[in-house]
């Protein structure tokens, strides 16, 4: 019999239990939860392969005109803090990675679950499309335990891929599914274990994996660093320093089907020595993984979060680098004259325009004074009908004092990177985790652009003149479909994403000091692109 | 319970965990610094990390504490906060292997207080305290008690 010495705590822990946010799903009743796949809105985390995140009007009807029609259709409480995953629409279903509680598939009318599979939960990336057997699949990563495909129809995993040439990968980069291929960008935890002074810093190097896409089994594996690690030096006496590490790929990769090339970035070294490949973009074979060049943009920079602690702490390299990344994902662009050019923006807030046959630089420009969090951080847009570059600037805890501090969005031609029109954000928040700039990345469609700020604002902005034509602070509090506690905050990572009559974006970011919260949510105007 | 003896004050066991909070995982990282262990991106692969960092606790704190516990009936942080564990039964000193040793694997259990979801557990432990003998879950499964010495 329970007396009142064991009722008490029971009891107190039961009210714990019960006021901690539980995430009832709201399943979905009298709807099929079988969902179509028929009509998939975007093919890769760059909308298109080309990674120029725009959305043509055969895909969304979300344009200059209909944008101030904009109203919030349903807000769902994600189970995270820190929303990481980006949705997978159909003409019927949302797919998304929701945190804790796993990847759910939402009905796209009312925001109900169709189904829920709670064996991956934390899903890191976008959700992207493959065919496995002949059947609609979900492909997607957890940052820790690797690659999974998933049924589109029921959400059965299918297989799932844990890289083992790195002991310690992170999985932070959306894969590419293109032909009987994933491609699986590879970052490595180091970047993080740096900080305990008594682990030897670092020894493993990012890399780009092929996997078979019905299997899941390695095909190629090219890691960013050839040389092999050494000891370089002794600290605690015992404590070995060892080098070249680091040059992580965390961003989603773009591939150019006309050439067969992979393309995508690399972050700094970790350790030093430092590489020719670190803070470099990459062009490799997607059938063989072979090299085809490797430009590097800022050389000597070394730099791992033990430098947060401290400039002192033993694990931090000696000659501090600025830690300036392609986490943008490179875009692939055809000018009017024919001519093609990849454009890769680096969180120093440079922007260059490469030559796709020999990686040389045809021209670069500078916006913002840059930093570890960009600069250009997440994600660029194009708009190849208007000939312009779209360039999110972030400037995050750049000096106020800095001249170059310039976040907002800038507008680059094509053909040459000047800046055809620049709209600068303004301070709307005054809390220390609240920022003006745009960290994350944007989406572009039939002349507009839409942006997802720090500060939790989201904008559409006119894609000719940069004129404001719609705006949301998401930064407040909902009313959630599924009946949980749902807050906005800042508006990074992944961004917005226009999908057929919807304009979604998961709101709140707390992973680098930014403002947390929970929020999916979706915007529509009244009428849908024909099907 | 002998009941001469007064539950120790939730103040004087809470320094206690307090100090023994920081200096067992302090021992802990010499350990590391010796040994190697966790040195390398290969220790980390799999669940081993998770099974060395428990053992590293479990030993960490029998190093510091085995002996006073043998002894005593302390642990560094009860030693500093004048208080120590006795047999629930007998009010005498608690048996090694059946009422000290077994705290040693409760221990590493307490920095899941850090952790959102798991920090349940080291609460729910907590949570006994405020029961009339203010004695903890962990007391309670080692048949012991803390009273002030």
């Amino acid at each position: 019999m329970l007396n009142k010495t064991l009722l008490r705590p029971i009891s107190w822990l039961a009210f714990i239990s019960i006021a901690a946010p539980a995430g009832a799903a709201a399943a979905c009743e009298g709807i099929d939860s079988q969902p179509d796949k028929q009509r998939v809105f975007s093919e890769a985390w760059g909308t298109r392969y080309n990674g120029q995140r725009f959305q043509s009007a055969e895909n969304t009807s979300i344009n200059a005109e209909t944008a101030p029609g904009l109203t919030l259709k349903w807000a769902y409480g994600l189970s995270t803090d820190s929303p990481r995953s980006y949705p997978l629409v159909t003409s019927d279903t949302l797919f998304i990675g929701d945190g804790g509680r796993g990847l759910v598939a939402l009905d796209r009318e009312t925001g109900c679950v169709r189904w829920e599979n709670n064996q991956v939960k934390d899903i890191s990336t976008a959700i992207v499309p493959a065919t496995i057997d002949g059947q609609p699949a979900l492909v997607f990563s957890q940052r820790y335990s690797g690659v999974y495909a998933a049924s589109a129809a029921t959400g059965k995993i299918l297989w799932h891929s844990h890289i083992t040439r790195n002991p310690v990968p992170m999985y932070s980069g959306t894969p590419l599914v293109f032909s009987n291929k994933v491609f699986v960008p590879i970052s490595s935890q180091e970047i993080a274990l740096s900080f305990n002074p008594f682990y030897g810093c670092c020894t493993t190097s990012g890399a780009m994996a092929a996997l078979d896409i019905q299997t899941g089994e390695l095909l190629w594996y090219r890691p960013t660093i050839k040389q092999e690690p050494r000891v370089t030096g002794r600290h605690f006496l015992f404590v070995e320093k060892q080098g070249p590490s680091g040059a992580p790929v965390w961003g989603a990769p773009m591939l150019d089907t006309e050439r067969g090339l992979l393309v995508f970035g690399t972050g700094q070294n970790y350790s030093h020595p430092a590489t020719q490949t670190s803070d470099a973009i990459f062009a490799v074979h997607i059938e063989t993984g072979e090299i085809a060049w490797v430009s590097q943009f800022t050389a000597n920079d070394a730099y791992n979060m033990a430098c947060e602690i401290s400039p002192a702490h033993p694990n931090c390299p000696a000659g501090l680098g600025p830690d300036l990344d392609f986490g943008a994902p490179p875009i692939k662009v055809s000018l009017a004259s024919g001519k093609d050019l990849y454009l890769a923006g680096q969180k120093s807030g440079d922007i260059y325009a490469i030559e796709p046959e020999t990686g040389e630089t045809v021209w670069a420009t500078k916006i913002g004074a840059g930093g570890k969090l960009g600069g250009i951080h997440w994600g660029m847009a194009a708009s190849e009908s208007l000939g312009l570059l779209f360039v999110p600037i972030s400037d995050v805890r750049s000096e106020n004092d800095d001249p170059g501090r310039n976040p907002g969005l800038h507008a680059l031609r094509l053909n040459d990177g000047t800046i055809k029109w620049s709209l600068q954000r303004q301070n709307q928040c005054t809390e220390p985790t609240c920022w003006t700039g745009l960290s994350s990345a944007i989406s572009a469609g039939p002349g507009i652009v839409v942006t997802g700020g720090l500060d939790g604002v989201l904008e559409v902005v006119g894609a000719d003149d940069g004129k404001r034509l719609w705006s949301f602070n998401t930064n407040r509090e909902f009313t959630a479909v599924n009946n949980i506690p749902t807050k906005g905050g800042g508006i990074d990572a992944h961004g917005p994403m226009l999908a057929d009559n919807l304009l979604i974006v998961s709101s709140g970011y707390g992973s680098f000091f930014q403002e947390g919260g929970n929020a999916l949510l979706v915007f529509s105007i009244a009428e849908g692109v024909s099907p | 319970m002998n009941r001469e003896f007064e539950p120790a004050g939730l103040r004087r066991r809470l320094a206690a965990t307090a100090i023994d909070f920081v200096a067992v995982p302090t021992l802990a990282l010499l350990i590391m610094l010796v040994t190697g262990v966790l040195e390398h991106a290969d220790d980390f692969v799999g669940n081993q990390v998770v099974i060395k960092v428990v053992l590293l606790g479990i030993s960490s704190y029998l190093i510091l504490n085995g002996w006073l516990l043998f002894k005593r009936g302390q642990t560094l942080g009860k030693l500093m906060a004048g208080i120590r564990i006795v047999s629930n039964t007998t009010g005498g000193p608690a048996p090694l292997f059946r009422a000290l040793l077994p705290r040693a694997l409760f221990f590493p259990l307490l920095y899941l207080i850090v952790l959102p979801g798991p920090c349940l557990i080291p609460m729910l432990d907590l949570a006994f305290i405020f029961g009339k003998s203010r004695r903890t879950l962990h007391d309670r499964i080692c048949q012991t008690s803390v009273v002030r010495v």
